[in-house]
């Protein structure tokens, strides 16, 4: 990674009263695999399209390589999209749809051919060049909607939500394959997506938006392990939100309970209320009496009861409660020494623990 | 399967309506074209091919040819007006989307006969627009319109154009809008765009539009006959010359018969494209 391929400042997106985007600020760097993370009415797509062209900012500068192009139209732009609905040309074939963006720049015919013909082999398809895009599979249709971007070698990919319309088991190999492919080629991907398991399998580095503004921006592990507000912490995976009392010394109160919390981090007054998130497969639980199973002696305790209970096969999902009334959910994973099924009934009582350094303090 | 046999009986009613109105008279016209006119004036069937020499006659054939050449016309001009107005409705029309496709069909409610005749009224020489042409200066006498080709063309796309406008419409707002985008991403300037990526997917309304606008517009003889002179004749005055005026209904059915073969055939051609899923059946 070398320079910026891409910089977002100040830029601020309003259609009539509704403000899209809001003040955003972001710098992708050459050969990142960046990913715009949100629900729906974010301002991810917003703001690709704003990369591409088809937007102008209502403010602020858009850099292409150090260039302003916010006020570039899109067919005179240097970067390319794979449309959520492929968008392909019905009345072309898989090759002329690919050829589409080099015959409009006007590249010379027999270097069209080999291009065509290295990007098809690139997305495993050169089997299916003279196909017309209503024969091909869903997955074939979005591989084409690759290549159609990728042959025109675009500084910058720009991906919305490509793998939205496959199913599953479909939309793991493809993540894969991308991925592999963005590896390969070295361009610059940034990509839109609400799935969050997909953000955070196949990005460098994910900014996290919300209400038109980025929540948080930095690599998946950072993001997954120390969001820095709220709604990060519940939209990427599921919190456990707790409400404590800092107390002094580092120390939060949860109900009857102390808990020291090694980053409580500065400025936190005493008495002040704050959010402890937990993840759910942080927790462990233990059966109240008998010898502790899964809880460790560092460990943080608190009693509760289970209120429910769902089996995964891979593991249970538990919801617990604690004796001052708020909820937990834990998520226990099945290994070689217990199957899922075997334990918990809804009722019992429990202890439930975690690490202290896992608990993440949310402003 | 009873359940199935009992909703086959509902081709019936149908189906008889359609042979007593439609089969028999059909075939009472292909009988006739065959036949000749009596020393009364009434015909008579026959087995003479003399009425079908008659059609390709070099008295009539012109005829033929100018009633082709105004279809096309007409066809191409409907095309040229409709698609933008099509185009605007279906991707900017918003919210008055339908109102506007309201706006452009009532006038059709009004019968194409009423309708013509108010174009003799803007258009003759002593019309609207002549008088408003004298009065403001503009020119000394009244330019003749009525009676020339212009007018008569121009009366057939008044009539015809919404059966371009809808189908077109129909197409254009089918298409994905991310398709226009994905031209223009891929470097294609707004007219490029427009010619390789949104006509394309747009040919099915094109050619329905096409079709639906040239048979009525080829067979047609209320614009001919209101707007139009000697010189701008078409082969339905022609026809209905022949079963009024000259009373020679062998040979009025003669023509009939050629030209529903004629339309067959771009018929036959429009319905085989349509089966490909490249035109749009309405």
């Amino acid at each position: 990674m070398s320079g910026e391929a891409i910089g977002i400042q100040g830029v601020t997106k309003s259609f009539g009263d509704f403000v899209a985007v809001d003040d955003v600020n972001l710098s992708i760097a050459q050969g990142e695999f960046f990913s715009l993370l949100g629900p729906s009415g974010c301002g991810k797509t917003t703001t690709l399209r704003m990369l591409a062209g088809f937007e102008v900012p209502t403010e602020g500068r858009i850099l292409l390589e150090g260039e302003p192009v916010e006020k570039v139209p899109p067919h005179e732009r240097n970067v390319n999209m794979v449309f959520q609905s492929y968008a392909l040309f019905e009345h072309l074939d898989v090759e002329g749809n690919i050829a589409f963006g080099l015959k409009r720049k006007k590249v010379p015919k027999a270097e069209i051919t080999t291009r065509v013909a290295e990007a098809l082999e690139l997305v495993d398809l050169s089997s299916r060049a003279k196909a017309r895009p209503n024969e091909l599979s869903g997955g074939q249709r979005q591989r084409v909607a690759l290549a159609r971007a990728l042959v025109n070698r675009p500084r910058v990919l720009l991906l919305d939500e490509p793998l939205g319309a496959l199913d599953l088991k479909l939309r793991r190999q493809m993540q894969i394959e991308l991925k592999a492919i963005q590896r390969e080629v070295g361009i610059t991907f940034v990509y839109v997506t609400h799935d969050q398991e997909e953000a955070l399998s196949m990005s460098d580095r994910i900014a996290v938006m919300s209400e038109g503004r980025v929540a948080q921006c930095g690599p998946p592990e950072e993001v997954y392990e120390h969001p820095k507000e709220e709604f990060v912490a519940g939209f990427i995976g599921i919190s456990n939100l707790l409400e404590g009392k800092v107390e002094s010394g580092g120390r939060v109160r949860i109900g009857d309970d102390c808990l020291a919390v090694p980053d409580l981090g500065e400025g936190h007054a005493d008495g002040e209320t704050v959010q402890i998130a937990v993840r759910p497969e942080k927790v462990a639980v233990d059966e109240f009496e008998g010898e502790p199973y899964r809880i460790e002696p560092d460990m943080f305790t608190v009693e509760g009861e289970i209120e429910s209970k769902v089996y995964l096969g891979v593991g249970n999902q538990l919801t617990l409660k604690l004796v001052n009334g708020s909820r937990l959910v834990a998520l226990e994973q099945a290994t070689y020494r217990m199957r899922a099924d075997e334990q918990w009934e809804v009722g019992q009582r429990v202890k439930i623990g975690w690490h202290p350094e896992h608990c993440m303090v949310l402003s | 399967m009873t359940h199935k046999r009992f909703w086959e009986w509902f081709i019936f009613p149908g189906g008889i309506w359609i042979a007593l109105l439609f089969a028999i008279p059909l075939f009472l016209v292909l009988a006739l074209s065959f036949g000749h006119v009596d020393d009364f004036g009434r015909g008579v069937y026959g087995f003479s091919l003399d009425n079908y020499k008659d059609v390709f006659d070099a008295t009539y054939v012109p005829v033929l040819l100018r009633s082709v050449g105004y279809a096309l016309a007409t066809v191409v001009l409907c095309l040229l007006i409709g698609y933008p107005v099509a185009y605007f409705i279906a991707r900017y029309g918003g919210r008055y989307r339908y109102a506007l496709l309201a706006a452009l069909v009532i006038p059709f409610f009004v019968n194409y006969l009423v309708r013509t005749y108010a174009w003799v009224a803007l258009l003759a020489d002593q019309g609207l627009v002549n008088n408003l042409l004298v009065d403001w200066g503009l020119t000394e006498s009244p330019i003749q319109m009525i009676n020339t080709p212009y007018a008569v063309i121009g009366g057939l796309v008044y009539g015809y154009i919404i059966f371009m406008i809808l189908p077109l419409y129909g197409s254009i707002e089918r298409m994905d809008p991310s398709v226009i985008e994905a031209g223009k991403d891929l470097y294609g300037s707004p007219l490029q765009t427009f010619i390789h990526v949104t006509l394309p997917a747009t040919q099915a309304g094109i050619l329905a539009g096409c079709v639906l606008v040239f048979l009525p517009a080829v067979g047609d003889f209320v614009s001919a006959q209101l707007l139009g002179g000697p010189d701008t004749y078409m082969v339905g005055n022609l026809i209905q010359d022949q079963f009024f005026a000259a009373s020679n209904w062998p040979f009025g059915s003669a023509l009939t018969v050629v030209m529903m073969i004629f339309l067959a055939v771009w018929m036959v051609f429009y319905l085989r494209r349509a089966s490909k899923g490249e035109a749009e059946v309405l």
